[in-house]
C-alpha cells in the first residue's frame, strides 16, 4: 500500500464495494440484488488481495462470489415474482422503533471505536513478540505460509472448532432439508 | 415467467467444459500446497466445490447429481473432523499433547501433519458445499420435466 496506483485502486474499490452493498439493500428485483451482492464480493476479495491478504481473498471470491450467489439463485427459483401491486413489503413505512434499535445498536458499536489502538501503532499485538516466534517457527518448521502454519500449527485447536461447526451446521441443515423434502 | 437457473447456450456450456479441468486442477493444488504457498484446505475446497456447482448450472442439475456418489459425498463429509481428530490424538499417543506434531516419528513431522488436516478440512468443506446444493436443487424439476398442465413444483408441494 504504498505506491499511488494502490492507493488510487484501493479508492476505486472501496467505492465500487460501498455503491454496490447499498444497491443490494435497495434494488427491487431479487435476481438482481443477488447479482449485485456477487459483485461487492468480488470487489472485496480484490480488496484483500490488494491489502496482501491473498488467502481471505481467494475464499471471499469462491464462497461469496461463488458458491453464494449459486445457493440463493437456486433458493429464488423455487419462489415466485409478486404481481405489480401485489407487495409484501411497504418500503416507504419506517417503524419509529426499529430505527431506535437501529441507532442503539450503531452508537453502542461507535463507542467502542476509541478503545481501538491507532492504526500503525506499534502497541497492537500483531507487533508483539508471538508474530516474530510465529514467522521464525514456521520456518524452522518448514512450513512457508505462516498463515497455514497460524491455523493449524498454532491456533490447532480453533481449526478444530471450526471444522467441527461446518459438519455440525451441515448436518442441522440437511436434517431440516430432507424433512422439507420427503415430508 | 419462471427463471431457470441453467442455461442451454452452446457458449456457456463449452466454457464450462474447457474451465472444468483447470479450475479442479487449481482447486487441488492450493489443497495440497496449503503449506509453501497461498491456500489450504478451506480455499482449496471450496474452489473445487465452486466448480461443481458452476458445472451444475450449465450441463444440468440433474444429471449432475445423478453423477455424484452420495456415500463418497459423505464419507467426504465426515473426513475433515476425522483426520484432524486422528493426527490430534497421534500426539497423544507418541508421548506429547493434543495436537503436538513435532513429536510424530515421521520426517518434517509439522508439514504432513498439517498437509493431512488440510486434506481433510478440504474433503469437508468441498463435499459440504455439494452436499447443501444437492438438497437445495432437490425436489427443482427442470422445465423439460413440467408439463404446464400437470403444474410445477409449487403445486406438488401444496398438494402434501
Amino acid at each position: 500500500m504504498t505506491g499511488p496506483f494502490e492507493v488510487a485502486l484501493s479508492v476505486v474499490l472501496l467505492t465500487f464495494v460501498l455503491l454496490v452493498a447499498v444497491l443490494t439493500a435497495v434494488v427491487r428485483d431479487v435476481l438482481t440484488a443477488i447479482v449485485v451482492f456477487a459483485a461487492y464480493s468480488l470487489g472485496l476479495a480484490i480488496l484483500w488481495v490488494l491489502y496482501r491478504a491473498p488467502d481471505v481473498g481467494l475464499t471471499e471470491a469462491a464462497v461469496g462470489a461463488g458458491v453464494t450467489t449459486a445457493l440463493l439463485l437456486l433458493a429464488i427459483s423455487r419462489t415466485v415474482r409478486p404481481l405489480d401491486g401485489d407487495t409484501f413489503v411497504d418500503r416507504r413505512s419506517v417503524r419509529p422503533r426499529s430505527l431506535f434499535v437501529v441507532a442503539l445498536v450503531a452508537g453502542g458499536l461507535l463507542l467502542t471505536v476509541p478503545a481501538l489502538p491507532p492504526v500503525g501503532s506499534v502497541e497492537t499485538p500483531a507487533f508483539g513478540p508471538v508474530a516474530e516466534f510465529y514467522l521464525q517457527d514456521a520456518a524452522e518448521r518448514g512450513i512457508d505460509n505462516a498463515v497455514t502454519a497460524v491455523l493449524v500449527v498454532y491456533r490447532g485447536f480453533d481449526t478444530f472448532g471450526e471444522v467441527a461447526v461446518v459438519f455440525t451446521a451441515a448436518v442441522a441443515a440437511l436434517s431440516v432439508l430432507g424433512r422439507e423434502v420427503t415430508g | 415467467m419462471t427463471r431457470t437457473p441453467f442455461t442451454d447456450s452452446p457458449v456457456v456450456t463449452t466454457t464450462v467444459r474447457l474451465l472444468a479441468p483447470f479450475v479442479l486442477t487449481y482447486g487441488l493444488f492450493t489443497l495440497f500446497h496449503g503449506t509453501t504457498s497461498v491456500g489450504g484446505g478451506f480455499q482449496g475446497g471450496v474452489v473445487a466445490a465452486a466448480m461443481v456447482v458452476t458445472v451444475a448450472f450449465a450441463l444440468g442439475i440433474r444429471q449432475t447429481v445423478d453423477w455424484l456418489d452420495a456415500r463418497a459425498l459423505w464419507a467426504l463429509v465426515v473426513a475433515g473432523p476425522v483426520v484432524f481428530g486422528v493426527v490430534a490424538l497421534a500426539g497423544i499417543a507418541f508421548g506429547g499433547g493434543f495436537l503436538q506434531f513435532d513429536v510424530l516419528p515421521v520426517a518434517k513431522a509439522s508439514v504432513y501433519a498439517t498437509e493431512a488436516i488440510e486434506v481433510g478440512i478440504g474433503a469437508t468443506v468441498a463435499a459440504v458445499v455439494v452436499v447443501l446444493f444437492v438438497h437445495i436443487a432437490d425436489g427443482y424439476s427442470e422445465p423439460t420435466d413440467v408439463a404446464p398442465a400437470s403444474g410445477g413444483p409449487e403445486e406438488a408441494r401444496a398438494d402434501d
